[in-house]
């Protein structure tokens, strides 16, 4: 898709950074938020309280059929960072009396990295499980790592930079026959990908609307409905959400989720195909330069994200070369760390490869065209870079 | 911010058109090489000039770096080229240098780099009269 930039138009393949919203979410939205809206607070008892109330448990339950659960399990958030939030610490402080071990992956996004840090920090022994080079973890990694005091393990499903899904039937299968809770950032795969969460062994799972074309801000939690799936809340104030997420729900945001969620459910197959005729198309038009490197493995990645990494190519400069195309760099040159993708080198690849890591990835709106304007744009860029690079072995 | 926007005008213009990229254009009767690094980032730089013992006539340079690194390599090689060989002014001044292109501190490592291959560049003057960067690539 096409963006109006101050200076040229930009082609836009950061979709799993965040995505357009959906023309038929904003119309929902603005229906909620325009005159005659549903502006009321839904826990209130009134006529127009109890209008909103049955605009947010629609939405909850749109969110609910596309994850094959009972609307009560959805736990509405500020969006999948909050979740991974309230699902891990939560998690960790209910369950502390009986253990507090606790296991996540090198390769999960800040958001849950962070999270456990913290709690690492607070006393909490946590493991930091290392993916096989092609970027999946082996479950004979999780076995070994599994301890009698374990009470949570939180492995992502399709990591936000390579696409990479995990096998979170497997996992979720193993913490589930320990009676340890499992918990999983979706973030990038709920609304894109299929998730029976009926069958699948996931006990906690973290959505936000933003990564399938829903509205920045809010977010979901999902909850299986049994008796030992229990969270302690990180924020007090009132009943609302089960008591673990209070605050007023923010009605248009909600509805938007809501919207997207059936959009998703409905366009998913066709999203999929859609997807996996671009990535063929752009690794086809970039695979043949030299010293060309996929980073994960396409068999089992997801299709709406490609990575790559090139050789003798310096990652800001690429960056740079590739505009107006916007994109993810594994390089976060710009900031002061200057670190490269942990993820990246979390999978065995080297520094250098890791900082020229680009990452692709598309929407339902991204046309054949934006993939040919990227590949004559990262040619020409690889191209530029080189020219001007010393000789490797300088 | 998009990329684009962290990089002052001559940054942006420096790097989509390195003038000074490069090899040597021609065989001079001087010719010097100097080249480093930095291991940190990865960033390297290797500078060649041609003189003729007395005046740098061409300078070029070769660099693996960000945006920054590449402007002030020409930068520098814009500033040096035409100077006098063995003149304190032939070189720019780092500080000056960064200011003009708007350089984060953060990077003050990398733009060292450049002077690092400017002082072993000078070293080959004496040393290794008539060889450089005709055959690099």
């Amino acid at each position: 898709m096409t963006l109006r930039t101050d200076s040229e138009d930009a082609v836009y393949l950061d979709h799993a950074a965040t995505t357009p919203p959906d023309p038929e979410v904003v119309a929902a939205m603005q229906s909620v938020l325009g005159p005659g809206g549903s502006f009321a607070n839904p826990s209130s008892i009134h006529v127009a309280g109890r209008r909103s109330r049955a605009l947010s448990e629609h939405a909850r339950a749109a969110i609910a059929r596309m994850l094959n659960v009972d609307p009560v399990c959805i736990v509405f958030t500020s969006g999948a960072t909050e979740s991974n939030n309230l699902a891990i610490i939560g998690a960790a402080r209910q369950r502390a009396h009986s253990g507090r071990h606790l296991i996540t992956m090198r390769t999960e996004h800040k958001a849950v990295i962070d999270t456990f840090a913290a709690l690492e920090r607070e006393g909490w022994p946590v493991t930091w499980l290392a993916p096989e080079p092609d970027g999946l973890l082996a479950t004979g990694t999780l076995e070994a790592a599994l301890r009698e005091d374990t009470q949570l393990v939180s492995v992502m499903h399709v990591n936000n930079e390579t696409g990479v899904v995990q096998d979170i039937a497997a996992i979720g299968g193993l913490c589930r026959s320990r009676g340890i809770l499992f918990h999983c950032d979706a973030a990038q795969s709920a609304g894109k990908l299929p998730l029976d969460l009926a069958e699948l062994p996931v006990d906690l799972l973290s959505l936000t609307a933003h990564k399938f074309h829903g509205p920045q801000g809010v977010g979901a939690l999902y909850l299986a409905d049994r008796p030992d799936v229990h969270i302690a809340p990180l924020m007090h104030g009132g009943g609302q959400e089960r008591r673990l997420r209070p605050g007023t729900l923010a009605m248009h945001q909600v509805t938007g989720f809501g919207t997207a969620a059936t959009l998703a459910r409905e366009r998913m197959h066709e999203d999929l195909t859609h997807y996996r005729r671009l990535n063929d198309r752009l690794w086809r038009g970039l695979s043949n330069l030299p010293g060309m490197h996929r980073n994960g493995n396409p068999a089992t990645a997801f299709p709406g994200i490609l990575n790559v990494s090139a050789d003798d190519v310096e990652g800001e400069s690429l960056l740079l070369a590739l505009e107006p195309l916007c994109v993810a760099s594994g390089s976060a040159c710009n900031s002061q760390t200057g670190e490269s993708s942990y993820v990246l080198r979390a999978m065995g690849r080297d520094d250098r490869l890791a900082q020229s890591a680009i990452r692709f990835s598309f929407g339902r709106a991204t046309l054949i065209d934006d993939i040919d304007f990227a590949i004559d744009r990262y040619r020409r860029a690889i191209g530029h870079l080189r020219a001007i690079a010393p000789p490797a072995a300088a | 911010m998009s990329p684009a926007g962290a990089y002052n005008p001559r940054v942006l213009a420096h790097f989509a058109t390195p003038a000074h990229a490069g090899d040597l254009s021609q065989r001079y009767p001087v010719e010097s090489k100097g080249e480093a690094r930095e291991s940190a980032s990865g960033c390297r730089v290797v500078l060649v000039a041609g003189s003729d013992g007395r005046v740098f006539r061409e300078v070029r340079f070769r660099v693996f770096g960000c945006p920054h690194l590449v402007a002030a390599a020409e930068e520098w090689c814009r500033h040096a080229q035409g100077r006098c060989v063995g003149a304190k002014d032939a070189r720019p001044a780092v500080a000056e240098l960064m200011a003009s292109l708007e350089v984060p501190v953060e990077k003050t490592g990398r733009i060292l780099v450049l002077e690092d291959a400017w002082q072993a560049l000078l070293k080959t003057i004496d040393r290794e009269p008539n060889r450089a960067g005709h055959d690099q690539r």
